[in-house]
């Protein structure tokens, strides 16, 4: 072997040496606890924002937020309040109230370096309370004879209503800008409690939106918030 | 088993998400009376109609004219507690027909029914007097021959209100 080979070989050595140090130093960065922020974000749902200026029947604001307890979890909450004219081919009516739900959300998303979007899901339970004015209703007739004035308008008030419901959260935030997040998620409801007008039913609750004759509802919002950095781990 | 559950979930769903934006006509809304006829001679006996025309009083076209049934459905006044009808039997024959004037006496109440449907009138007859028989305002005699009330609750069609025998 001559020595021109030999130094070839140990360079070539020795490079291989060097690329498994470089190699072995990447792991050990890894290793190293991976600065985690956690604090609170504040946001609001703009989709009822935007509603309340196109639909001249609406009226809603909701604001939420969340606060992140551990590397995955976020205690997650929205508030809001709700005014909504729903007109029906018989009825037609006015509810207002507010709203408040409170849970948690899971992070399923596995951010690569130091990044904190999320893909999440979530539970939370809602409580509201409200009213409804039943402004007109008609008497439904299938075999009109008489020539009756069937619309009536009461302009009744039932007050003191309340609803509660469970709800199951899947949605995505992303951060956009330096501590900006949109977000966006949808809802199902599933309604656990529900306190009726005597001679009326809970059509729309705030924050349930419209229910349906068995117990489940939908919603979605689309969400604008701001992170508020409290501590890093 | 788990690609089993979304399934199982969306199932659970569908009935709660079936359209209620029209008003089901098999939910009982507004009720008519019930009136069945029997044979006066053989009272358990249901008795067809021939050419019955019921018009109301106050109305010009008649509400309809019943042939070959033995129970009539009429419509109440929901706006009014009381409601009268002139009942022609034979009214395709001038030389054999004969009228009779009934007059219902109600009270009424207002019920919630659905979102598609809104309200309904509730009926119920009076206790007191729930029925009064009349002739025409030509006497030509009484064909109906008595009344009974069989339910004095109108809410659905589903039973007779009403026996006439004849």
């Amino acid at each position: 072997m001559s020595g021109r080979k030999m130094r070839l070989i140990s360079l070539f050595i020795i490079s291989l040496l060097w690329v498994d140090a470089a190699a072995q130093d990447a792991p050990a960065a890894d290793t190293l606890p991976k600065k985690e922020r956690y604090g609170l974000r504040v946001g609001a749902d703009l989709y009822k924002l935007a509603r309340s200026f196109y639909d001249k029947d609406y009226r809603g604001i909701e604001l939420v937020g969340d606060f992140r307890i551990t590397k995955k979890f976020y205690l997650a909450a929205e508030l809001g309040n709700e005014e909504k004219t729903t007109t029906e081919p018989n009825l037609n009516f006015t509810t207002s109230g507010s709203f408040i739900k409170a849970g948690f959300d899971y992070n399923t998303y596995e951010n690569w370096l130091d990044m904190e979007n999320m893909i999440y899901v979530g539970l939370r339970y809602g409580v509201s309370s409200f009213s409804q004015t039943l402004n007109s209703y008609s008497i439904y007739n299938p075999n009109p004879y008489f020539n009756e004035v069937v619309l009536i308008e009461p302009g009744t008030k039932f007050k003191g209503l309340t609803a509660s419901w469970a709800e199951v959260v899947a949605g995505v935030k992303v951060e956009v800008l330096s501590n900006l997040y949109v977000g966006f998620s949808a809802r199902l409801y599933i309604l656990v409690s529900d306190k009726k007008p005597e001679t009326f039913d809970n059509l729309y609750i705030p924050g349930f939106n419209r229910t349906y004759e068995g117990s489940f509802g939908v919603g979605f919002n689309y969400t604008v918030s701001y992170f508020i950095p409290i501590f890093k781990n | 088993m788990k690609k089993l559950i979304f399934p199982i979930l969306l199932l659970a769903l569908l009935p709660s998400c079936e359209k209620d934006d029209i008003c089901d006509p098999s939910r009982p809304t507004t009720s008519r009376l019930i009136v069945t006829f029997y044979d006066n001679d053989n009272p358990t006996v249901p008795k067809n109609v021939n050419q019955l025309q019921v018009t109301a009083l106050g109305m010009e076209n008649p509400y309809k004219t019943f042939s070959g049934v033995s129970s009539i459905e009429l419509p109440l006044r929901t706006a009014e507690d009381v409601t009268a009808y002139r009942m022609v039997l034979n009214s395709n024959d001038p030389a054999n027909d004969n009228t009779d004037v009934l007059t219902f006496t109600y009270e009424r109440q207002t019920q919630y029914v659905s979102r598609a449907c809104g309200y309904k009138t509730v009926f119920e007859l009076s206790p007191t007097a729930p029925v009064a028989l009349g002739d025409a305002d030509e006497p030509d005699g009484l064909w109906i021959k008595s009344i009974s009330i069989e339910n004095y609750d109108v809410r659905t069609e589903d039973e007779t209100h009403i026996a006439i025998y004849y």
